[in-house]
């Protein structure tokens, strides 16, 4: 058993959004480990769904709850209902979070203000409530989803890289800040992650190195949850990612840029993805 | 056995294109009433009106599912008892579950499921729960699914039977086509020797359909189109499957795993009768259905 499975009584590990691809996998794999679990997303049907799924498969308790995560008022209305129901929580992973590719000026400014919304705000927000909630018994352990984009500056993924670099610096500062609270905070930063057709095809649409980057969502939730109970502040799944992210570090950040660049702009001639989640 | 068919009525799930719309088109040159199950309305009906054109006095009827989704699976089986209802027949002569896919990455359902488990194995496991009633109400009905010779190679980890430990797409396949073997001689012993209902599972051998295509990368892509080059028309494969689903032949046969319309012999794993239990107790599960009494942990 590893540091930190035993739960003490009934508190629960907080999943956002977890109807999606890698979110699903988190609560699978949580409700295979006998976790308790609280499952939100925008679509109630698909959380429910979901639970019932686990529920039957692993026996596991789901409470599901489904919030707009981008709202203020909504996350406000989730979080009295925390409150109220005495919710307690040991963990929360924050995977709601979004991009819309494309050059930055060919973006509606909604678009953009949603990914700031969901990939930041809503993380921080989220954050900072549940650490309210948190299980006063136990180790707290967070969760952040960010990217192998938090790693260098990507030009038709500005927005989206940058919010990943925001979750990245913040984690491993919050880290830093709670480790005498019994607060441990772990980055977890995938390449293109192969959980709908769209992601499916911008990965395809990079040959090669698509195919050696892409881990499988399954592995990478066992992974990371790993690393989390281990306290380990920063997850890099698959070794040619882990190799890139060397590199990246030894590059000057403008000529990073200016290599993705070019990367990605003849990746997109092939392949055109309206829209690319992370999940 | 030309004309024997023609009050018989079967079910094919993935009846749009390759096995299955070549069994469809042979069982219905000797006139029995078919439905056929496709995910696309519009693929659905072009098989329909190959199927018409195969034999126009034919009763043919086409429905839509996604066979990932398990509440898919149970509106396809009421969908299937309205329309043999509506044909004035309360009974299913066959069920073939044919439906079968391939992933490279590993992908989960809506219902949390690894996809190839979800269609290869418990699609086919829940319609036929779903459908068992009706394939009762025969006088000799047959459940049939296609599994295939990738089953040789495969070992169900009990610890991580959707392997999310360390996903392998073919491990995967193999594992869910042994799990069509399981499941048909589980579900025998099930109904015992009584019964008119009986279970097999078909070999079609290595036939040439775009099964390795959908949704698959470059480099596996280009190693399926290698394989099945040297492989047979789905329509040699549908002349075993069709004498497995109809022929009154096959009545009283003991044997599980079938080629060609002859016995072969499965992988040992294949005839494990307590991984055959095990699994139908995890289907069970991962399906939502309640568990029977004599299920429980003694």
């Amino acid at each position: 058993m590893l540091p930190g499975d035993k739960r003490s009584g009934n508190s629960m590990i907080a999943i956002s959004g977890a109807a999606g691809g890698l979110g699903k996998a988190f609560a699978v794999e949580c409700a295979s480990r006998g976790y308790d679990l609280f499952l939100t997303d925008l679509s109630e049907t698909a959380l429910e769904t979901l639970s019932r799924g686990l529920r039957s498969a692993y026996g596991a308790r789901v409470i599901t709850r489904a919030c707009d995560l981008t709202d203020p008022a909504a996350r406000a209305g989730m979080y009295r209902e925390m409150r109220a129901a005495g919710l307690r929580f040991w963990a929360l992973v924050n995977v709601a979070g979004v991009d819309f590719e494309g050059p930055f000026y060919e973006q509606s400014s909604q678009h953009i203000q949603t990914i700031v919304r969901l990939n930041i705000e809503a993380t921080l927000d989220l954050t900072h409530a549940l650490l309210e909630f948190r299980d006063p018994y136990d180790v707290f352990r967070i969760i952040n989803v960010a990217s192998l984009a938090a790693f260098a500056p990507m030009p038709l993924k500005a927005t989206y890289a940058a919010s990943k670099r925001f979750l990245l610096d913040f984690s491993l500062a919050l880290g830093a800040e709670l480790r005498d609270a019994g607060v441990t905070v772990t980055a977890l930063c995938p390449a293109g992650l192969p959980t709908t057709p769209e992601c499916v095809r911008a990965i395809e649409a990079q040959g090669w190195v698509g195919q050696i980057t892409t881990c499988d969502v399954g592995r990478v939730a066992v992974q990371t949850l790993d690393a989390a109970l281990a306290g380990r502040p920063v997850v890099i799944p698959g070794w040619a990612n882990q190799f890139l992210q060397v590199c990246g570090s030894l590059v000057p950040a403008r000529l990073a840029a200016w290599m993705l660049g070019r990367r990605w702009r003849s990746a997109q001639k092939i392949s055109k993805p309206a829209v690319f989640s992370q999940g | 056995m030309a004309s024997e068919l023609v009050n018989k009525t079967f079910l094919i799930t993935g009846a749009t294109s390759g096995i299955g719309l070549a069994t469809a088109e042979l069982l219905g040159r000797q006139g029995a009433a078919l439905i056929g199950v496709g995910r696309s309305a519009e693929r659905c009906r072009q098989a329909e009106a190959q199927l018409r054109r195969a034999n126009p006095d034919a009763r043919i009827g086409c429905l839509t599912a996604d066979l990932r989704l398990q509440s898919e699976v149970t509106r396809l089986a009421g969908a299937a008892a309205d329309l043999l209802a509506a044909w004035g027949c309360n009974r299913l002569d066959g069920l073939l579950n044919n439906a079968g896919t391939f992933t490279y990455w590993m992908a989960l359902t809506a219902d949390g499921i690894e996809t190839q488990w979800a269609v290869n194995h418990l699609a086919g496991f829940l319609l036929t729960h779903h459908l068992l009633p009706l394939l009762a109400a025969a006088p000799s009905a047959r459940v049939v699914t296609v599994s295939s010779d990738s089953h040789y190679a495969a070992r169900l980890n009990w610890n991580d039977l959707q392997l999310r430990r360390r996903y392998n797409g073919l491990a995967t396949y193999g594992n869910t086509k042994l799990a069509n073997i399981l499941f048909s001689l589980e579900l025998n012993r099930r109904l015992g020797n009584g019964t008119r209902v009986r279970a097999f599972a078909a070999d079609p051998g290595l036939v040439k359909t775009d099964i390795g295509l959908k949704g698959t990368p470059g480099v596996a892509r280009w190693v399926w189109k290698l394989r099945r080059s040297g492989g047979v028309a789905p329509e040699t494969a549908a002349r075993g499957i069709a004498y497995l689903l109809a022929d009154p032949a096959v009545d009283g046969a003991q044997d599980i795993y079938w080629k060609d319309g002859r016995p072969k012999r499965p992988s040992p794993r294949a005839l494990d009768a307590d991984s055959a239990r095990r699994l139908w107790e995890v289907s069970t599960r991962m399906c939502s259905l309640p568990q029977e009494a004599q299920d429980a942990p003694r």
